[in-house]
């Protein structure tokens, strides 16, 4: 029962979510296409139209190599299902839920999760064949594609977490956008995160973002030493557990204020 | 209908709109604390790239920032008017709204995107002139009555935001939903962001003529700080009005298609 359960929410997810095929074919590139092409008129400025050779110790064709790989995590670390939860919140739809056997914060995880796995393992596919003409390691993309799946994980974690100020105002909408603005810039998918200034670089490092798409990057470049990679998935391991108990209290005080009459 | 009525009814949506904003109090300062978030993100990353340069594709980090400004002012000003409006365009094609409009005695397209006004994020447009100002001097703007050029080519970074957002709308008259058409304008938007002068020549093109997504914040503010040639105000001016005309065909063209509540 308990396997059960959740592979029939993923393969709900999954046919929710190319129920309509052009839309999640548009999904894909769009959220493909526009972040790379930005990442690389950023560098073409830098190096092609501005002349540096080497900027934060990177030449051009590291960065690159930087844009397109970190493509290929920052596919996995989206989702938008703990806009989902906050909804449910919201409206009071999260009383059905409720009445089900099921955990609803682990229920919409899976389905939401569901075309991530698919994108997931199209980009290993394709970081694969990549790999031959790029020089790196298949076996580094695939550890590294499993830190971008923990990242997954850690990113709804927060989300669900943070959804629950549902139960306290009139919706965590806004909460949960300014989220992922953080995340957008402190994951590594808009620039390299080695740019930040010396001086600043404690902002990334003190947030568990940069292991969405930034760390994962970095070891499947070559950048990180296997024993960085393990000492990276053992802080990964803390975050989860955090997040864990940070969705467990919020969760448990939200439910004492919810009404089901809209929370 | 003559431009009186118009003018009537458009005081009844903002009286309407006032009514709603003021029931929603929390909603002001969330929204609020979302844009400023985004402006600071958008900010953060030009800071942390002018860190490793003095200048990116000529423009020096005050003319960064003087761009910014003039970008988020004309993007608040699009937000204020009509995104809301675009955001229920699918629901109006899908669930037969539309009908409702067809039979009133006005344009059903100025209905359908003068409904809403989001009157929180008037803020924005003064936090974008605040900024604009603030780099004004050190951009190397002129000033004076040239500050007069700020309002008109606001304008037109709203009739070019306006325009390009109805032409991903449109199509929800032949696609099942919208959503990823949205979501990809969204991430088209993202290339306005930069100024145009950073993109190879290729994306350049495309930004100043097919997508115009250069009109909403980087032509205006090139043209208040170098001024534009000839050929480029000529551009400006046939871009927006083939836009205008190719919208005005698939409009017509989308309500032969549109089959009432059951579209």
């Amino acid at each position: 029962m308990k396997l059960q359960w959740r592979l029939a929410a993923l393969k709900n997810g999954f046919r929710e979510a190319t129920a309509y095929r052009i839309e999640f074919l548009f999904e894909i590139v769009g959220s493909a296409f526009v972040p790379a092409a930005t990442q690389f008129v950023l560098w073409y400025a830098l190096f092609q139209t501005g002349g540096a050779s080497q900027i934060a110790g990177l030449s051009y064709s590291e960065m690159l190599h930087y844009t397109f790989v970190s493509l290929l995590f920052s596919q996995v670390r989206g989702g938008d299902h703990d806009f989902e939860l906050q909804e449910m919140i919201r409206s009071g739809q999260l009383s059905n839920s409720l009445l089900r056997p099921v955990g609803v914060v682990e229920f919409i995880y899976l389905r939401g999760v569901a075309p991530r796995l698919f994108i997931a393992a199209f980009c290993l596919a394709l970081g694969m064949i990549f790999s031959i003409y790029l020089g790196f390691s298949p076996m580094r993309l695939l550890g590294a594609m499993f830190l971008a799946l923990i990242g997954n994980i850690i990113h709804y974690q927060i989300g669900a977490a943070l959804s629950t100020t549902a139960f306290l105002w009139e919706e965590a909408y806004s909460i949960l956008m300014v989220k992922n603005m953080i995340v957008n810039l402190l994951s590594g998918e808009l620039i390299p995160l080695n740019l930040f200034p010396s001086s600043l670089q404690w902002i990334w490092k003190s947030t568990p973002f940069y292991l969405y798409v930034y760390g994962p990057t970095q070891y499947a470049l070559g950048r990180w030493t296997h024993s960085e990679y393990l000492l990276q998935l053992g802080i990964a391991m803390i975050w989860i557990m955090a997040a864990s108990l940070a969705i467990h209290l919020t969760w448990r005080l939200g439910m004492k204020r919810y009404l089901s009459l809209g929370g | 209908m003559n431009l009186h009525h118009y003018i009537q009814v458009y005081a009844v949506q903002i009286k309407n709109n006032f009514v709603r904003e003021a029931v929603y109090r929390t909603n002001f300062l969330t929204a609020l604390t979302v844009d400023i978030i985004w402006i600071g993100v958008e900010i953060s990353l030009f800071s942390v790239l002018y860190s490793n340069t003095t200048t990116l594709a000529g423009w020096t980090q005050a003319q960064a920032y003087f761009f910014l400004g003039i970008f988020f002012a004309s993007d608040a000003l699009f937000t204020v008017f009509f995104q809301r409006n675009f955001w229920n365009f699918s629901d109006l094609v899908n669930k037969g709204e539309l009908d409702i409009l067809l039979t009133k005695p006005i344009h059903p397209l100025f209905l359908a995107l003068t409904r809403s006004i989001n009157i929180t994020s008037v803020f924005n447009i003064f936090l974008g002139l605040g900024i604009t100002a603030h780099f004004a001097h050190d951009a190397g703007f002129k000033g004076g009555m040239h500050w007069f050029g700020v309002g008109f080519w606001l304008l037109i970074g709203l009739l070019s935001a306006t325009l390009l957002r109805f032409t991903f709308s449109i199509w929800v008259f032949w696609t099942d939903r919208s959503w990823a058409l949205s979501r990809l304008y969204y991430q088209f938007f993202s290339f306005a962001t930069k100024p145009d002068t950073l993109y190879p020549k290729a994306i350049r093109y495309l930004i100043l003529s097919v997508l115009p997504f250069a009109f909403i914040g980087s032509v205006p503010a090139r043209a208040l700080l170098y001024g534009l040639s000839l050929n480029e105000y000529f551009l400006v001016f046939f871009v927006l009005i083939s836009f205008f005309m190719i919208n005005s065909f698939l409009w017509k063209f989308g309500l032969k298609k549109y089959q009432s509540a059951s579209s």
